[in-house]
């Protein structure tokens, strides 16, 4: 098993008040990691630390390193490690532009292909890694804010994937969504744990529990209980975490 | 009793919603009659081409083609200068600058709009006039250059504050999308604010067409109202609404000249009201989305 990110020491703070407590934490290459735990956990500031998401808001400080294989993201020029680390948001949000258009934003911005041909290719891979194909083929050229909402953040999805990014956070990605929505997003998630790592926040404790390989809690800004997904959550070692699983909590 | 208040204010409030629609087509009515009896004695394409402007000459001819030559003149100049600035202020203030300069700016922009127009004018008369005739060396500042400028002046508030407006409506989720996948800053804003923003910025431009066209005490104080089609931006310009105002008050009421005004009135009117028309596609198209 390889650490693909490596937490050491992680403080995060909003105007000095303090969101993330010195937390130390590995996510290995191709699992499924998912981060459960009650609002003003910080597990969002979490995951937006990953990919710097945080560092435009002004009142946002940290502490800490973090490595992404090696290497200090930190230190990292920012553009190059969100083409490293992928995020999907809770909304969907397609940008306002074809379905095709949505897919290519990104290679084409960072300058990754050229050629039409090849943006073909990389629309059609990423739509099927996205299990969106199928759904849209016929009409990629139409407004990305036509399709339904599942179906955008499918589209999301594959827009991330066009980058061929190592890992992808999930910021509560079904929280918007359908039980069949989210059965599909969740599929697609299954699917992309062979290539790529994958982080996942999430509100919906039962969705931790389907699709992830490792689960941590958080609480209060501290990493209660990190443990592969069944035997935390048949057997948690810490009472916190219990209450919080079965729902006895607050 | 209470019922009868109700009524009374509801036929109030009615009233005065669609007061402005009544003055609106009482003044294009009165236009179109004033104008369309000019037009019976008058052509309309001789009016429209023709080069002459002597209303009072014993043979008058009513040529306002150098006045529209003279206002498209002016008003393009103003927006090839407005309109750079303006969009990039907006960007400016919506997109890079931090909060307190941001407030600042907008308020100083959106005071640039209470500036009276003589006031204008007259500070372009006494500043930029003399500075443009010596930088340039040509024998007189009032030309169609200086009135563009000061005019520029005039429509970048309306432009700054309604694109602002639109570029910060543009929800921040679009901005934190395209930056998660790796976009730069002026990528966001270039690919996704701007696009985004399109529709309102349009129409924030059209806005201050709008104005510019219509604008008179300025390009009345430093055009130099020279009724002759101008070979360059470097000449004096006369535009459709200094030849109005300068001349409507030396008219004899009902008579030829004063119908051939109203013409001019009218033929502007159409113009505005066009350009207005243009920027409320575009608005409601902006709200549509």
């Amino acid at each position: 098993m390889v650490d693909k990110i490596k937490v050491e020491n992680l403080s995060c703070y909003y105007d000095k008040k303090c969101a993330l407590e010195s937390l130390n934490i590995s996510i290995v290459q191709n699992e499924i990691l998912s981060i459960i735990g009650p609002a003003n956990s910080g597990k969002t500031t979490f995951l937006r630390t990953l990919n710097r998401m945080n560092d435009f808001d002004k009142t946002y400080s940290r502490k800490g390193k973090v490595y992404l294989v090696g290497d200090n993201i930190f230190d990292m020029n920012m553009e190059n490690l969100r083409k490293r680390v992928g995020m999907l948001f809770a909304m969907p949000i397609p940008l306002p532009m074809s379905i095709y258009e949505n897919v290519v934003y990104a290679p084409k911005r960072l300058g990754l292909i050229s050629k039409k041909s090849e943006l073909e290719t990389i629309v059609e891979q990423a739509l099927k890694d996205a299990s969106l194909w199928d759904e849209v083929k016929d009409r990629l050229d139409s407004s990305a804010m036509k399709i339904s909402g599942g179906q955008q953040q499918r589209l999301c999805i594959a827009r991330i994937l066009a980058i061929n990014p190592e890992v992808i956070l999930f910021d509560e990605p079904c929280s918007g969504l359908d039980p069949i929505s989210t059965a599909k997003v969740e599929e697609s998630m299954i699917e992309l744990k062979r290539k790529y790592t994958i982080v996942l926040v999430t509100n919906n404790v039962k969705q931790a529990s389907r699709v992830s390989d490792r689960t941590a809690f958080f609480l209060m800004g501290k990493l209660v209980e990190i443990d592969k997904t069944d035997r935390l959550f048949v057997s948690p070692k810490e009472k916190q975490t219990e209450d919080y699983i079965t729902g006895r909590f607050g | 009793m209470r019922k009868i208040i109700d009524t009374t204010i509801e036929t109030i409030i009615f009233i005065c919603g669609i007061l402005s629609i009544i003055f609106v087509v009482l003044i294009f009515g009165f236009l179109f009659k004033e104008g369309f009896a000019f037009f019976k004695s008058f052509g309309i394409i001789e009016f429209i081409t023709g080069r002459f402007w002597y209303p009072t000459s014993n043979t008058p001819s009513f040529g306002i083609f150098p006045f529209i030559i003279g206002s498209i003149l002016v008003t393009v100049g103003a927006c090839i200068i407005a309109v750079p600035i303006g969009v990039m202020t907006a960007l400016y203030i919506s997109e890079v600058a931090p909060k307190g300069i941001r407030d600042v700016l907008k308020s100083a922009v959106e005071l640039m709009t209470a500036i009276p127009s003589v006031v204008v004018g007259f500070v372009g008369m006494v500043t930029l006039v003399p500075f443009i005739r010596t930088l340039f060396n040509i024998p007189t500042g009032l030309t169609a250059f200086s009135g563009s400028i000061m005019l520029a002046f005039m429509a970048m508030p309306t432009i700054v504050t309604i694109s602002e407006d639109a570029m910060r409506s543009v929800p921040w989720q679009y901005k934190e999308g395209a930056l998660a996948l790796g976009a730069t800053k002026w990528q966001t804003i270039r690919r996704i604010v701007l696009k985004a923003a399109m529709p309102g910025v349009i129409a924030a431009i059209m806005l201050g067409v709008g104005r510019v066209i219509g604008e008179t005490m300025t390009v009345m104080m430093i055009t130099g109202n020279s009724a002759r089609i101008p070979l360059s931006i470097f000449e004096p310009v006369r535009t459709m609404t200094a030849v109005v105002a300068a001349e409507m008050g030396e008219t004899v009421r009902g008579g030829m000249h004063y119908k051939s005004l109203f013409a001019i009135a009218l033929v502007l009117f159409l113009i505005t009201f066009i350009i207005n028309f243009i920027a409320d596609l575009f608005l409601g198209k902006n709200k549509n989305k």
